[in-house]
Parts: structure tokens; C-alpha cells; sequence
């Protein structure tokens, strides 16, 4: 019973910590980022290639958030830029991108599954349960991160200039805020989030090419439902992270592998609003 | 004939004994391959009908495709195969397809839901069958899918006809559906989604049919791949697919139709060319030329060749498709009987957004005969109270009748069907159809759309026509909507929200930056139309003098609440609106 609730528990901090680069990048560009799976997998290889060079793991996480967010400014002032007043074409276009970073990595390493070691390795004591370590971590990552990116958007310059974006982006303009400047800056951040969550998930996993396209999907789902908001993500997270490990748990595992995708589409068909506001 | 089927009856011969002479110089290797392709096209073009031209964008088409194929493959390999049973197949290939469309379309098409909401439903769809085909063990086939069953093992040339015929027909009837008048209606729909709402056009249920014709036959070509490939795989339900289906109608260019057929052709006999030699090579570049084609050119590359073709061509005088009005036969509009009660009642009317507080306990009869002026500062409530009038889910709270019936929890387009015609504070139009096209468009609840042929004709209410007349639109029914000048565009608004023959006329600011002329010139039709007809109309006006010369009675919204009511003497002359509303003697000098 406590192994079931530690598995709902860290299943939702990882949920959480995979989908909060898409939800900024949502919340404030109002832009769907299908990238967002290929950044996940570059986190992946990233992690792998930290591993590989038999550094530190822990460096792994660091380094893919730093050149996540390099590559999140380059492809912002190229790709997405030019596309923000067609938003259904900035879909595609990511995803585009998302095809063109994932064969880059299918030239480079193989189509096949590769794997990076753990920063924690073995179990720790809970409640007399002998649980993953690196899992319960996720634990602590997703809290710390959950109040970070809070702090962020409520005390800093950058975060009042995001949020009178989010509110009223001409309006914000008409204030004097460069909001050409805020957005590259979130594309970053999003990037960068999504880099680090695939360098943080893949010890748990392994890394493909293809890694991110179910983390996609998932990640999707809960942000939509969502709306633009840490805490209601952390809730949808946890119910719906924890509806996944029930069905997987006393159903089947490949039922709980689509529950969070039906669950969702129909919590949306019955109040479009999702989460977030009444 | 018109020009449009004669085009379309040579186009589709042409295409067909294109296809009948193919494979006697084609290798064995190609038409395998086209064969494929050829089946896979015909997906591409759905795809461009719903995506193209609805402005629906689908990542899940392949899941209809995949359908038809495991129908074909899970009877065949556990039932049973023969005539009988392939028409069984077939049967159930395209009932299974129609079932989960519409039951998709129920999901992503309700009035409000966002584009990008009904995307990540086609998105999931295919992510969701894929699941079950894996969790459906050897009666699936699981991840390796079924392949041995018996099939037809008729000549390749067979297949290819069968194919190809397949494609020219349904590109053929595609073609003839996108440009006839319900095509128009697919367009006003990519194009402005609430406007065409407004008009009473049955949106989410258009989209809903489009969505499940669109299903069976993707459903038909995965039907008819599996019988030819005797194989099926969870990977042809896939997403991976159904991208690339959008990759190939955004090369090929979106709503041209035949663009993204012949790239999905092109593209497609190529990657299984190259894909041998060369594989994640060929998909990096079809990436990056997807990329590149999405951000510098996104009408795709037919445009393209279309300039070119016309730039070698000469000059041919363009066909407009020119179109006549008519006087509708007498409609509700001219028997204004509604019996004891008022066209439109409201009981305590509220709104709130959150903890705001937009509308108060609104009450008010508007009747027949009556023009109804509603002022107030800006941020009264006007334009809300309208759209709770127009709209059944807006308000919070109350009850608004139409002609005696309770308009509970309905959406726009039923609304209109009760009668209520609404024009939009800002004009906005269809900006690519012709002035003739929109008319056509107000009148489709009323007159509906051919689906593969085009009217000559709108026959349009008396007072439509009249305003068609005073400000010379019946003249210019040719011109597209975007080259009008802003006061001719407030006077087909006008004319197409009569032209669905409304018993209650919502305006918002009918007269916002017209010049006094054309100001009086609707004056006059306003003031006819209550009249001569029997309307009741309810305006939103900031102009006093023009608010005096035509309105029977004037409501002061004020914060949320009736201020006060009367005739514009009285109201003018109230001390507590002069209190409430200082801003109302100045705005009515400016």
C-alpha cells in the first residue's frame, strides 16, 4: 500500500517536472511546443554522453538545462518568431523540428536504446518499504522546482514582465516591456526545462530516438488541463499520474499507458476550462 | 454543364487512363510501391479537405486508415474470406470508421472548444487505437500486427487500377465538394468560426460529417492497402502517419487539393525509393524541408507551380462565378405574429466573470414594431447583454425567451433558428469570399448548400435586398469582401444578418464610422423594418441624435443594471442618469 502511494507520488513529480517547460512556453508565448519531446530526448543523450565520458552524473542535469537553453534562443529567433501570429503552423513547424533533432541523433548514436548511469543509486527505507532512491528524488526535484519557478514569475523583473504578457501582451508593449525579448528568453527557459526533465528522467529509463513522444503527449494533456498554472499542475499530476499507476497497477500496463490521454480529452470535452478557473 | 464539371469530367477521365496505362510501362518494384502511394494519397486528400479548407488540423487520419486495414485483416485472418466476407469487411471497415469519427467529432467539435483543443484530439485518437491494438494480444497481433491471411492475389495491374481508380473518384468528388457552395461554407468556416456560428451555420456539426466522410474513406484505402499487401501493422494506424499526412498536404499546399495529392505521390515513391539507401538521411530532409516550407512558404509549393503554369499560359479571361439575387418567398419575417408574448423577454439576466460582476438582474420585454436603444457608458454591459441574448451559454444566471421559447443552454446557431439575428460591433467579414458568396452563406440555414454543384442564385428578403440597393452592393456581388469600403461592409453585414430572416434584431453600434448619409440611409431601413415587418430591434448606440430619430425607447445600462428606461427626452432630462453618466452629454456631441 505504501509502495502504491510512493509510486502515484513520485510517478506525479515526474509528470510535473517533464511538463513545466511546455506549460511556461504555453503560458506565455500561447504557443504549443511539439519540440518539446525532441528536447527531451536531447537531455537524454546528453545524460548519456555525461555518462559515457564517466563524469560526475549529476553534471548531466546542469549541462543540458545551459545548452537547452542556448538552442531554445537560436530556434525562437529562427523558427518560432516568424510564426507567432499562425499558431496552428507553429505546431507543425515544431514538430518538424522535432523530426528533423530526432534523426540527427538516429544518424549519430543508432536507432537503438542506450542508457545513462544514476546519480543515486540503491534503495531507501520508507515506512519499512525498500523504494528507488532516484525516484524519491524526483520527489524533492519537482517540490524545489514547483517554488523556483513560482519565485520566478512573482518576484523577479523577468516574471512581472512575463506575467503582464501573459495578461495583456499589447498592452505590455504599449508599457514600454520588450516582449519580442520576453518571449526568446521563455522559449529558453522552456528549453532548457525540458532538456534538464530529459536528463533527469532518462537514469530512470533509457534513451532512443524516439524517447520524448510519449512524454509529449502526456505532458500535453497536463498542461492543457492545466491552464497556465504550478500549483493546478501539481494537482493534475497527481490525479491523473495517479490514475496511471492505478489502471497500470490493477488493470494492465498498456491501458495505463493511454489513461492520462482519455482521462483528460475527457475532463476537457466536459469542462473546457480544464483546472484552472471555474 | 457548368465550366466546374466539365473541368472535373476531364479531369477525371484524364486521371483515369493516366491510371489504365501505368502499369503496362511501370516495373514490378514501382507499382508496388505506387500502389501504396497511390492508396495513401487518397488519405492526403481528406487530410487537405478538413485541414486546407475547414481549417481542422488532424494528426489522426491514419487512425481511420489503420481501422480499415484491421478490419480488413482481423476478418480475413479469424472469420473468414470470401466475397461474402470481403463485403462484410468492407462493411464493418466503414461503420467502425464513421462510429469513432463521429464519436471524435462529438469530443473535439462542441461550440467554444479551441482549435488547438480538437488537434490534441486527433492527436490522441491514433496514440489511443495503437494502444489497443497492442493490448488486443494474437487476436491483434500485437506489435507485429497479422500478415498470411488470405486475400485476393489478383494481377498487379489489378491493384493498381483498383488504386488509382480509387484515388481519381475521390479526388474527383473532393474536388467538385470543395468548390461547390458547401465548400464556400468550409471556407467561412477556417476563416472566421464564430461569424459563420452567428449566421447559423451548424458548425460542430458540419465539422462532425466532414470528419466521419473524411474517416470512411481513409478508412476505404486501408482497407484496400491491407487486401493488396496482406499485411497489417499497428504502425498504419499510427501517429507517425498521420504527420506525415500533414507534412505532405503543407509541401504539396494546403487547400488546393490536388498539391498535396501529387506530393504525397512524389514524396512518398521516393522515400521508398531512397529509404533503402539512405533512411534517416531521406527523413532529416524531409524535415527540414517541411520546417523551411511551414516558415517562408506557407501556402506549400503548388502556388508555386500554379504562378508558373499561368505565367506560360496565355491570358484566358477569368471565370468569376457570377451570381443573382432574387426575392425570397415571404418568410417568418413578414408574418410578425407571435402571439400574446414578446419576440424577447428577459428575466433576471446575469453575468459574472469570477468575482466581476458584467450584468445585474436584467429584466426587459422587447416587442414586435419596437426599436429598442440601449445606451450606456463604456463598460455598462451592452455588448454582454447581447451576447447573453445570442449566445445560451454566456450568462450566469436568468432566463431570455425568443418568440416564447426559453433559449436554455443553446449555442449561437440554434439561437438564430429561434430567430435572433446579431451584428458584430467590429465588421468582420469573410475577407477571401465575394459579397454574392457571403449572402449565400446567411442564407444557408434557410436554403442550405449544394454539395457538388454551385448556385446561381440568392434569393434574399425584401428588406436585404433594399439595403443591397441603397448602398449599390447588388452591383458588386462579384467583389471579394476585403475590397469594400468600411461603410459598405457595415451594410452587408446588415443584409446577411437579415438575410436570415430574424424576428429579433440584435445590433452593436450598426453605425459606428459611417457618414451622416449612409447613417440616415439605415436610419430609414431600421426604422421600415420595425414597420413595415414587424421586427423587433435592439441597438447599441453611442450617437444620441440618431438614437432620438429612430428608437421608440431607450434603456440606460449602467453597471451591470437598468439605470432607468424611457422614451430619449426623458432620459436625457433625468438628473439621475446626468448623475450616473456625466460622459453622455459629451459623447452625444462627439
Amino acid at each position: 500500500m505504501e509502495a502504491l502511494a510512493l509510486d502515484i507520488l513520485t510517478t506525479a513529480a515526474i509528470l510535473f517536472v517533464v511538463s513545466t517547460g511546455l506549460m511556461i512556453i504555453l503560458g506565455v508565448m500561447k504557443l504549443i511546443n511539439f519540440a518539446h519531446g525532441a528536447f527531451l530526448t536531447t537531455g537524454g543523450y546528453i545524460a548519456y554522453l555525461v555518462g559515457a565520458a564517466g563524469l560526475n552524473p549529476w553534471l548531466a542535469v546542469p549541462a543540458a538545462a545551459v545548452l537547452g537553453f542556448l538552442a531554445g534562443l537560436v530556434i525562437e529567433r529562427t523558427i518560432i518568431r516568424p510564426l507567432y501570429h499562425r499558431p496552428l503552423d507553429a505546431i507543425l513547424a515544431t514538430w518538424g523540428l522535432g523530426i528533423v533533432i530526432g534523426q540527427v541523433f538516429a544518424l549519430t548514436f543508432g536507432r537503438g536504446v542506450q542508457f545513462a548511469p544514476s546519480p543515486i543509486l540503491g534503495t531507501i527505507d520508507v515506512f519499512g518499504n525498500e523504494y528507488s532512491g532516484y525516484r524519491l528524488a524526483m520527489l524533492a526535484v519537482a517540490i524545489v522546482l514547483a517554488v523556483a519557478l513560482s519565485a520566478l514569475l512573482s518576484f523577479t523583473r523577468f516574471g512581472l514582465n512575463a506575467r503582464a504578457v501573459i495578461a495583456n501582451e499589447p498592452l505590455a508593449r504599449g508599457l514600454g516591456i520588450d516582449s519580442a525579448n520576453v518571449r526568446s528568453i521563455t522559449f529558453g527557459l522552456g528549453a532548457g526545462l525540458a532538456c534538464a526533465a530529459g536528463a533527469l528522467i532518462t537514469p530512470l529509463l533509457s534513451v532512443d530516438p524516439n524517447m520524448g513522444l510519449p512524454w509529449l503527449v502526456n505532458s500535453f494533456m497536463l498542461v492543457m488541463i492545466s491552464g497556465v498554472s504550478f500549483p493546478s499542475l501539481l494537482v493534475a499530476s497527481l490525479l491523473l499520474g495517479g490514475s496511471q499507476v492505478l489502471v497500470s497497477t490493477y488493470i494492465s500496463p498498456i491501458l495505463g499507458g493511454m489513461t492520462i490521454v482519455v482521462l483528460a480529452a475527457l475532463i476537457l470535452r466536459l469542462k473546457p476550462k480544464g483546472f484552472s478557473r471555474a | 454543364m457548368s465550366y466546374t464539371h466539365r473541368a472535373a469530367l476531364i479531369g477525371c477521365l484524364s486521371g483515369l487512363a493516366i491510371i489504365a496505362v501505368a502499369p503496362l510501362f511501370l516495373d514490378v518494384y514501382l507499382t508496388n510501391i505506387l500502389i501504396r502511394t497511390l492508396f495513401v494519397a487518397a488519405v492526403v486528400m481528406t487530410v487537405d479537405i478538413l485541414w486546407g479548407y475547414t481549417g481542422v488540423l488532424t494528426f489522426g487520419q491514419s487512425a481511420f486508415f489503420g481501422i480499415g486495414a484491421y478490419a480488413c485483416g482481423l476478418i480475413f485472418t479469424h472469420y473468414g474470406f470470401g466475397p461474402g466476407w470481403a463485403l462484410a469487411a468492407l462493411a464493418v471497415a466503414l461503420g467502425t470508421a464513421a462510429i469513432v469519427a463521429a464519436a471524435v467529432g462529438w469530443l473535439a467539435f462542441f461550440h467554444g472548444s479551441s482549435p488547438l483543443y480538437s488537434s490534441i484530439i486527433t492527436l490522441a485518437l491514433p496514440i489511443v487505437l495503437t494502444q489497443i491494438i497492442y493490448s488486443g494480444g494474437s487476436f491483434t497481433g500485437s506489435s507485429s500486427g497479422l500478415s498470411g491471411f488470405p486475400t485476393y492475389y489478383w494481377d498487379l495491374k489489378v491493384w493498381f487500377w483498383i488504386a488509382g481508380g480509387f484515388l481519381v473518384l475521390t479526388t474527383t468528388a473532393g474536388w467538385l465538394l470543395v468548390r461547390s457552395d458547401f465548400g464556400r461554407v468550409l471556407i467561412a468556416i477556417r476563416e472566421n468560426e464564430e461569424r459563420s456560428a452567428y449566421l447559423g451555420i451548424p458548425v460542430s456539426r458540419i465539422k462532425t460529417m466532414l470528419m466521419v466522410f473524411a474517416g470512411m474513406v481513409a478508412s476505404v484505402a486501408g482497407f484496400g492497402y491491407a487486401a493488396f499487401s496482406n499485411v497489417v501493422a499497428p504502425e498504419m494506424a499510427g501517429f507517425q502517419l498521420g504527420t506525415e499526412l500533414l507534412i505532405w498536404t503543407a509541401l504539396g499546399g494546403r487547400a488546393t487539393l490536388l498539391g498535396p495529392v501529387f506530393a504525397a505521390i512524389g514524396i512518398d515513391t521516393i522515400s521508398s525509393w531512397l529509404s533503402g539507401a539512405m533512411p534517416f538521411v531521406w527523413k532529416l530532409l524531409t524535415g527540414v524541408a517541411f520546417v523551411l516550407v511551414i516558415v517562408l512558404l506557407p501556402r506549400g509549393l503548388a502556388p508555386l507551380i500554379g504562378a508558373l503554369w499561368r505565367k506560360l499560359r496565355p491570358k484566358r479571361v477569368q471565370k468569376i462565378h457570377a451570381i443573382r439575387l432574387s426575392p425570397a418567398p415571404a418568410g417568418r419575417m413578414l408574418h410578425a405574429s407571435f402571439g400574446d408574448a414578446p419576440p424577447l423577454c428577459l428575466s433576471q439576466v446575469s453575468r459574472r466573470y469570477g468575482s466581476l460582476q458584467v450584468l445585474r438582474d436584467v429584466n426587459l420585454d422587447a416587442h414586435g414594431t419596437e426599436l429598442l436603444g440601449i445606451i450606456g457608458p463604456n463598460g455598462a454591459g451592452k455588448t454582454t447583454l447581447m451576447r447573453c441574448i445570442s449566445d445560451g451559454n454566456e450568462r450566469t444566471g436568468g432566463a431570455v425567451r425568443v418568440n416564447n421559447v426559453e433559449i436554455a443552454r443553446g449555442s449561437p446557431q440554434d439561437i438564430v433558428g429561434l430567430g435572433v439575428g446579431r451584428s458584430f460591433q467590429n465588421t468582420n467579414l469573410f475577407d477571401t469570399l465575394t459579397v454574392g458568396e457571403c449572402l449565400q452563406l446567411a442564407r444557408y440555414r434557410i436554403d442550405g448548400a449544394k454539395l457538388f454543384d454551385r448556385r446561381e442564385t440568392v434569393s434574399l428578403p425584401h428588406p436585404a435586398l433594399d439595403i443591397l440597393k441603397t448602398t449599390g452592393l447588388d452591383k458588386m456581388l462579384a467583389e471579394e469582401t476585403r475590397n469594400l469600403s468600411h461603410g459598405m461592409k457595415r451594410g452587408l453585414e446588415l443584409a446577411m444578418v437579415l438575410a436570415t430572416e430574424p424576428s429579433v434584431l440584435l445590433l452593436d453600434e450598426p453605425t459606428a464610422g459611417l457618414t451622416r448619409p449612409e447613417r440616415m440611409a439605415i436610419g430609414a431601413v431600421l426604422t421600415r423594418l420595425t414597420q413595415e415587418f414587424g421586427l423587433c430591434i435592439m441597438l447599441i448606440e453611442h450617437d444620441l441624435d440618431f438614437v432620438r430619430a429612430i428608437c421608440n425607447r431607450v434603456v440606460v445600462l449602467h453597471q451591470g443594471a437598468i439605470l432607468m428606461e424611457g422614451t430619449v427626452e426623458e432620459v436625457v432630462a433625468s438628473d439621475l442618469v446626468k448623475a450616473a453618466y456625466t460622459g453622455l452629454q459629451k459623447e452625444a456631441v462627439a
